[in-house]
């Protein structure tokens, strides 16, 4: 499938060459866990990475493949790992450059499970991490270390909203030969393509608005292939002999995809966080309707926006797309289609009003996911961000009034008339 | 090659384009075409006409029957249905097994009356009264055998010649025995019908059902209704029946095993008034069911000294044993057909039949037949 289509087309065609036995339309679902080798030539060329080929299932499946060059070709990189679940691929491409005794620089304004990664499990493998406010650019300078292997945020971070700089976060990491690897599960290609402003890696939990209905947990790695991992010796782990595949050199044998090439060899083969087919062939589904779907809740968003801003019973609202929002010219410049339907908002009357909101409110779906057709509705501090401590709460721009939103499908009345329902109920918490 | 072997490997090759040892899940409405002339070269349309994931199974099923071809359907009561359809019009009159599931029952009584088709009950324990129940118009005999729930069995190869002098298509029911343990070509029936959703599925996953036909030519009167009416399996249900399928033969002997080890505590048991079970010397039939399969099934009833209450407090109380319907999987179920799967025939009908209201159906699974036991006794002793 040629990159020259637009993204639509990309989004309906890319990764699948029509079934060759019976000319089935759809991508068929591959629910397999091994193939049939024709000869045993073939069967060591593909277990030596020496061909292409399928040999088993959690390292490679045709239903997933079709999902990874599909995410590749929007993203505009040069490969893609699909994974089990986002924090999966977090995981993969983090463990595929940074070994023992390396250090990242990393937002501290992201999703609760990727601070608690960086924070808590990674130093158990000696992998540290210095978080810096990620709008403060000379922050990410000054956190760089001899050892810093990795640049890592959230393009729109989860939950404050504040917008990564990203061509001059990308600035630096090339001044320093870093990587830099962002999560760009709230923006999805339709709204940002990072590798645009110099990033590096993209990582999605495509779970949220590329799968768009949730059905399905998944995660993807996507290598941006320009990167140079053989400038210094900063990444052996691409540039230097791989021993268990007869000391092959990923960065000089797969160049523009090696990185993706080492989370397939190390990552899928030895820690085995594979996607099901089933769960590819249903993201597949929802990558289809993917701009039509993001253009809708763009619109949802700025209604609801509308909505919020002019409720007496709001205190404030949060959205990169107000003028009131600190991000609110980068998100011009990286998101011009519009910044995202994540909205976050206080009730008056702070928690109890906020607990007392979110227990009554009415179609908003109360859980913990975000990017699902429909309206999804939590508190942040008691629940996605729960096992972070006070300090790192104040840090990722968290309150305790604070209420995330994230906008669906629905007919915008209906959600107002919902959240009716929770204002009645938090009413006798805001005073006056 | 033998019947373990075909469960696993007839009607299924590795994909050729990747070497995929499973049949891939195509699920996918519409097949791109070469071009106009090329149209249905590799052998898909539309997926209601034809699928390659459900064609893998009705071919597997195909040789698991020994048959010519087969179609597959939403349900079990779809390829009943189709099987009606396919070969009764107005006018037309069928002869159905006097004790058949109440889905069937309710199908001619309810419905396919009102298109003018005619139905006789016949008592299939009496093949004279099978064969004065022909008629001039009698297109189609459906029998099922062993009959659900009373187990009553019926000789398919006697029932097959009145069929043939009548000129009548003879189905099975096959349903309770499968090919493994019974085969109706081989003795004489055209047609075998099957609930997959029962010993095929094996795992309660899914609904479905199957014809498989003798001749190709029948075969393709199945067909057409099958396309012509729609009532089509699923991709996804074929997969899973593709795999249920592959471990039929150990499934049916260990269940088979259980149900006889069961049958046998109920019938030495002081509180169970009857057993009935097509492997227990004591069943009336119990020679036609060896001479005319290889192996008794896992179905079986009993009553309780007590009748229906007894039978109640006992289904209301039994552990590890869930009150279900449906049969045939691996998780043993008990039923009480008068409240459940046969509630729709009439009180008098049942009664004529032999459906008891005391009557507790057992479809024995997997489980440790100890513990199975066990339950049963537990449960017995409160009673």
């Amino acid at each position: 499938m040629s990159d020259f289509y637009e993204f639509d087309t990309l989004s309906l065609h890319a990764g699948q060459t029509v079934d060759k036995e019976f000319g089935a339309r759809a991508t068929p679902i591959y629910q397999t866990t091994s193939y049939v080798f024709p000869d045993t030539d073939t069967a060591s060329s593909i277990f030596n990475l020496e061909r292409g080929g399928h040999a088993y299932s959690r390292i490679t499946n045709p239903t997933v493949g079709v999902l990874e060059q599909r995410i590749a070709s929007l993203e505009g990189g040069s490969a893609a790992v699909c994974t089990a679940s986002g924090m999966a691929a977090t995981f993969c491409g983090i463990t595929a450059i940074l070994s023992q005794g390396d250090h990242i620089v990393a937002s501290s304004q992201m999703y609760g499970g990727n601070i608690s990664l960086m924070k808590n499990t990674l130093p158990r493998f000696g992998i540290t991490t210095t978080f810096v406010d990620p709008t403060d650019i000379d922050g990410f300078s000054s956190a760089i270390q001899d050892n810093t292997k990795l640049i890592y945020g959230e393009l729109i971070g989860n939950p404050g909203l504040d917008i990564l700089d990203l061509e001059a976060i990308a600035k630096i990491g090339s001044e320093h030969n870093i990587a830099f690897m962002v999560d760009a599960t709230f923006n999805t290609p339709y709204l940002c393509r990072p590798f645009d402003f110099g990033a590096n890696i993209t990582m999605h939990s495509v779970t949220k608005w590329m799968g768009g209905h949730g059905a399905a947990i998944g995660g993807v790695v996507v290598d941006g292939g320009n990167f140079d991992w053989g400038a210094t010796d900063k990444y052996p782990t691409i540039s230097e002999a791989y021993a268990p595949f007869q000391g092959i050199n990923l960065w000089e044998e797969f160049g523009p995809s090696a990185f993706a090439t080492r989370i397939r060899a190390e990552a899928m083969r030895d820690f085995g966080p594979s996607m099901s087919p089933m769960n590819a062939f249903l993201l597949l589904q929802g990558i289809e309707t993917l701009s039509l779907r993001m253009d809708k809740h763009l619109s949802n968003t700025l209604k609801i926006l509308d909505f919020l801003s002019n409720h007496q019973q709001v205190s404030w609202v949060s959205h990169p797309s107000l003028p009131s929002h600190s991000s609110h010219e980068l998100a011009k410049k990286y998101l011009p289609k519009g910044a995202g339907s994540i909205v976050s908002f206080g009730v008056k009357g702070g928690r109890e009003a906020g607990k007392a909101f979110i227990e009554n409110v009415e179609l908003a779906s109360h859980l913990a996911n975000v990017g699902d057709s429909k309206t999804l509705i939590i508190h942040p501090a008691t629940t996605t961000h729960s096992r972070i401590d006070a300090e790192a709460l104040v840090a990722a721009g968290i309150t305790e009034d604070m209420i995330r939103l994230s906008v669906g499908l629905e007919d915008v009345k209906d959600l107002q008339s919902g959240f009716e329902a929770g204002f009645r109920a938090a009413r006798k918490f805001a005073g006056g | 090659m033998g019947f373990s072997t075909k469960q696993i490997h007839a009607g299924v090759k590795p994909d050729p384009t990747t070497g995929a040892i499973l049949t891939p899940i195509y699920q996918t409405t519409t097949y791109v075409q070469p071009s106009v002339d090329e149209y249905l070269s590799k052998g898909f349309s539309y997926s209601r006409s034809g699928n390659p994931t459900v064609r893998a199974l009705e071919n597997k099923l195909t040789e698991l029957e020994g048959g010519a071809d087969c179609a597959t359907f939403g349900t079990g009561m779809s390829a009943v249905t189709a099987t009606m359809l396919a070969f009764l019009s107005a006018g037309d009159h069928a002869i159905i097994s006097d004790v058949a599931y109440g889905g069937t029952y309710r199908l001619c009584t309810k419905v396919l009356t009102r298109f003018g088709i005619e139905f006789t009950f016949a008592n299939g324990a009496n093949i004279d009264d099978v064969a004065s129940s022909v008629r001039e118009n009698t297109k189609l005999i459906l029998t099922e055998t062993p009959a659900n729930p009373t187990m009553k069995c019926t000789d398919i190869a006697a029932v097959s010649e009145i069929a043939k002098k009548a000129g009548a298509v003879h189905a099975v029911d096959n349903t309770f025995l499968t090919p493994y343990f019974q085969r109706p070509f081989e003795l004489g029936a055209d047609l075998s019908v099957h609930s997959t959703t029962k010993y095929m599925d094996g795992h309660n996953a899914t609904v479905g059902g199957a014809v498989i036909s003798r001749t190709a030519e029948l075969a393709e009167k199945v067909k057409f209704i099958q396309n012509s009416t729609g009532s089509i399996m699923s991709p996804m249900v074929a997969w899973l029946t593709l795999q249920g399928c592959k471990t039929l033969s150990v499934r049916m002997d260990q269940q088979s095993a259980n149900a006889m080890a069961i049958a046998e505590f109920l019938e030495a048991h002081p509180k169970v008034e009857q057993v009935c079970y097509p492997g227990l010397k004591s069943f009336s039939q119990h020679e036609l069911s060896s001479k005319q399969a290889t192996g008794y099934g896992a179905m079986l009833w009993f009553e309780v000294k007590g009748g229906l209450a007894a039978g109640k407090k006992l289904m209301d109380s039994v552990e590890l044993w869930s009150l279900a319907e449906n049969l045939g999987s691996v998780e043993s179920l008990i039923t009480h057909p008068v409240t459940m799967t046969h509630a729709d025939v009439e009180a008098e009908e049942r009664a004529r039949v032999g459906i008891i209201d005391g009557l507790v159906r057992l479809s024995v699974g997997l489980e440790d037949k100890e513990d199975l036991i066990e339950a049963l006794e537990n449960a017995l002793n409160k009673v």
